[in-house]
């Protein structure tokens, strides 16, 4: 576990290093998953202590989010204001995203023509 | 013997003030609130409405707004997490790898779902807002909102929109996405597994790719590659394309 950690730390820092010193418009941890993804490519495996970490990671990224969205309290009035025109943006577009990926993959994939 | 006693036990109001001085209240209660949350999404058979992320904000924003801790005060505690989320989205390269062979001989319908969904979810989105009168913070949380959270907060500091709502917008539409895909696919007749688990990704990021996950495995593996290539996609394209549309 623990040098399945070190290793995304270190692609973290190396990440956000390139994003201060190269490229300002990627966020640092994406830079950082890219160089990983390359380095996963390179080695053409995962070491189980990695594959540890990211799936603790992936099961309970929910709970990582939850210290900036709690920041909701103290847009609650403007939210209130709005309700209308976000609840129907939110659904809306939701439903129109997945129609339209769906169907282009539909329209997109061999063997699929009915 | 009252008065005698009453040195001896510090009174509560200090045990407050020490405790809320320090990060840990806020620790145990965004752990605290998220565990209640796994906790009632379980014993509610993992039904999408109860999800455990947006069960722990509320439970989250309802305390601190009883106990009058100013949201500042509470991040400075709440930080610890919330730099988790850098260090999960590295992670994140891991489902994208393992995910990459399956995809071979698909890759160009992929992509091009992939980018044909991302760019639906920001013009409907935003021009839906828009056109109800919404004003352009609301309008700006929008942006970002089909990415997973953590890279659309990134997206959104980028832009100069905030992050706090796009989070917000990203969660919820989360939530929607895992209620509503089957509905919606079966709609469109969408039928093979990897067809449907890469819409839900693409649109509903984490919380669609769990609740695909728990419906079927290759609908979950799609759904995850689509949630992690709509990140790295727009990671880099949103912020370009708000740079050349002068946003």
């Amino acid at each position: 576990m623990i040098s399945g950690l070190v290793q995304i730390l270190l692609f973290q820092g190396l990440g956000e290093l390139v994003t201060h010193f190269l490229l300002p418009l990627i966020p640092g941890p994406v830079i950082g998953l890219i160089l990983l993804l390359g380095f996963l490519a390179l080695r053409r495996s995962v070491n189980a202590s990695l594959d540890e970490v990211a799936s603790t990671f992936s099961q309970h990224f929910g709970l990582l989010f939850v210290p900036a969205a709690v920041g909701v309290v103290m847009f609650w009035p403007h939210l209130k204001a709005h309700a209308l025109a976000i609840a129907a943006a939110l659904v809306a577009s939701v439903v129109l995203t997945i129609a339209v990926t769906a169907l282009v993959l539909k329209a997109l994939s061999p063997g699929s023509l009915e | 013997m009252t008065g005698q006693l009453a040195p001896e036990f510090p009174n509560i109001y200090e045990i407050w003030v020490y405790l809320s001085g320090s990060p840990l209240l806020a620790l145990i209660l965004t752990l605290g609130a998220y565990q209640i949350g796994v906790i009632v999404y379980g014993r509610a058979n993992r039904h999408p409405l109860a999800n455990p992320v947006l069960i722990a904000i509320v439970l989250v924003a309802a305390t601190i707004t009883l106990i009058g801790m100013p949201y500042p005060k509470y991040f400075e505690g709440a930080q610890f997490v919330h730099f988790l989320l850098g260090t999960a989205t590295v992670s994140l390269a891991v489902p994208i790898y393992k995910g990459l062979s399956a995809m071979r001989g698909r890759i160009a319908p992929l992509l091009a779902a992939l980018v044909a969904g991302g760019l639906t979810s920001i013009a409907s989105a935003v021009g839906i807002a828009r056109m109800l009168g919404a004003d352009s913070t609301i309008v700006g949380g929008f942006v970002a909102k089909s990415v997973t959270a953590p890279i659309a907060m990134g997206i959104a500091e980028r832009i100069g929109v905030s992050p706090t709502l796009t989070a917000v917008f990203a969660v919820s539409t989360g939530i929607l996405g895992a209620v509503l895909a089957r509905f919606v696919l079966d709609a469109v007749r969408s039928r093979e597994w990897w067809q449907r688990g890469f819409a839900i990704g693409v649109a509903a990021h984490g919380l669609g790719t769990s609740r695909a996950f728990s419906v079927n495995a290759e609908a979950g593996a799609y759904s995850s590659l689509a949630m992690g290539l709509h990140g790295v996609l727009g990671a880099v394209l949103i912020p370009l394309g708000a740079r050349l549309l002068g946003l």
